[in-house]
């Protein structure tokens, strides 16, 4: 009894500070918030379409070997573009605020006050000694500023870049596949994409056919390379 | 034993140079841009606006929006494909987009809302202003490190806490409701652009 009782015990403790933890760090951070939970998002619909191609068994152990290295790939871009550029993002937009470039009338008046050098300096923090109104003015203001920048940086990434690398890379691998195609002729293992022509395979692009086949065999014959 | 390590690393010279080269060329990216106070008072109501009201659901709002505008057209130039994969490929853009961008808003509005409604403070109050009496179950995700409920920061807090719950039921509808709802909407999106000539999926 006692040894569940510690256990409980130490679980609603680790719980609270857990919640305690979150509160600090998203509280005042919104921006960072955007980008830690858009991380998450894209992790958990990553393993989602992986643990679907590794369950799904309509599709042959020898296309999975295949597969589920390309979902990694897959999501390795998807998850690194989003950090990158959102993460930048959001780290110039709370740096243009914190060393004072970008200032409100109100902290104009209190970096005057206080005497505060070397505005716009990487190392420079002007909320270093605020307290009371001026501090919350101050959370606000970078709040927003910071929401701002996030929000440009995953448009950015996900609207964006990431559409464009992964088109390329699937562009890519399809070749890869057409040109593993042309070599084992005699023994296809993944359905279209190419053409007999007597009795040798001619590469020609992807036809509706196939994309829906190939996406049918990645993809559960639904689409699951979804943000969620 | 790792604070050992961490005070040698931080402490070595070559962690040194790599700091100061790093700020280096941070400075030099912040000095390209100039200096700037938001005199006008609409614009700094706008930024305190957004701090308040902008949270994830409203930002996988705008990026379902954004999304729209951009993304669809990306794969109607993609070269690599035919004419007709580039039709469906537009189409089915188009369906994951609005699906996604609808469940995603929903249930992280959801998942906030129930956070909200179950992260009561000593000092929350109903509709009528009256004390809200605590319980385990409405104090299940409060913090207690947080004074204020009507605080930025708590409000912050809870739009997280809800994000977070939000993606975890979100891998579960991405399968039961985004995937079919997609597969549906792109069938109607190839239908209403002519569909296409060799459909071999049927």
């Amino acid at each position: 009894m006692t040894v569940l009782s510690n256990l409980a015990e130490n679980i609603s403790k680790n719980y609270m500070k857990c919640k305690n933890y979150l509160y600090t760090h998203y509280g005042e951070n919104p921006g960072k918030m955007l980008v830690h939970t858009g991380v998450l998002g894209w992790i958990l619909s990553s393993a989602a379409q992986v643990l679907a191609v590794v369950v799904n068994d309509k599709i042959p152990a020898k296309e999975k070997m295949f597969l589920i290295p390309q979902e990694f790939a897959d999501a390795g871009v998807n998850i690194l573009s989003f950090y990158l550029v959102t993460n930048s993002f959001t780290a110039v937009g709370n740096k243009l605020v914190k060393s004072g470039k970008l200032l409100t009338p109100k902290l104009k008046n209190f970096v005057e006050e206080q005497k505060i050098q070397d505005l716009g300096k990487v190392t420079t923090d002007i909320s270093k000694n605020m307290s009371g109104d001026i501090r919350d003015h101050f959370m606000k203001f970078k709040g927003g500023v910071s929401i701002i920048a996030s929000t440009l940086g995953s448009i950015l990434s996900c609207n964006i870049i990431t559409p464009v690398l992964r088109n390329q890379y699937a562009a890519r691998k399809q070749k890869e596949i057409l040109a593993m195609k042309d070599k084992n002729s005699s023994e296809p293992s993944v359905p279209g994409a190419v053409q007999k022509a007597s009795k040798h395979f001619t590469i020609r692009p992807l036809s509706m056919a196939d994309y829906q086949k190939l996406a049918y065999m990645k993809f559960s014959g639904n689409s699951t390379n979804m943000r969620i | 034993m790792v604070a050992k390590i961490t005070s040698f690393i931080t402490n070595s010279s070559v962690y040194r140079s790599i700091k100061a080269g790093g700020q280096k060329v941070q400075q030099a990216f912040y000095d390209v841009i100039p200096n700037k106070v938001i005199t006008s008072e609409k614009w700094q109501k706008r930024i305190e606006w957004v701090n308040k009201e902008i949270s994830t659901p409203e930002n996988r709002l705008i990026l379902g929006a954004t999304a729209l505008m951009s993304q669809p057209f990306i794969d109607a130039h993609n070269k690599s494909v035919d004419n007709d994969t580039r039709k469906v490929s537009v189409c089915r853009t188009l369906a994951k987009i609005i699906a996604g961008t609808f469940t995603g808003y929903f249930i992280r509005k959801g998942c906030i809302k129930a956070i909200d409604k179950w992260s009561k403070l000593p000092s929350s109050v109903d509709k009528a202003g009256n004390k809200i009496k605590l319980t385990k179950l409405n104090t299940l995700f409060s913090p207690s490190n947080a004074l204020s409920d009507i605080s930025n920061a708590f409000v912050q807090y809870k739009n997280a806490l809800g994000t977070i719950l939000a993606l975890g039921v979100m891998t579960i509808t991405n399968f039961v409701i985004d995937a079919p709802l997609t597969k549906f909407l792109t069938n109607k999106f190839v239908a209403a652009a002519g569909g296409v000539k060799h459909d071999g999926s049927k």
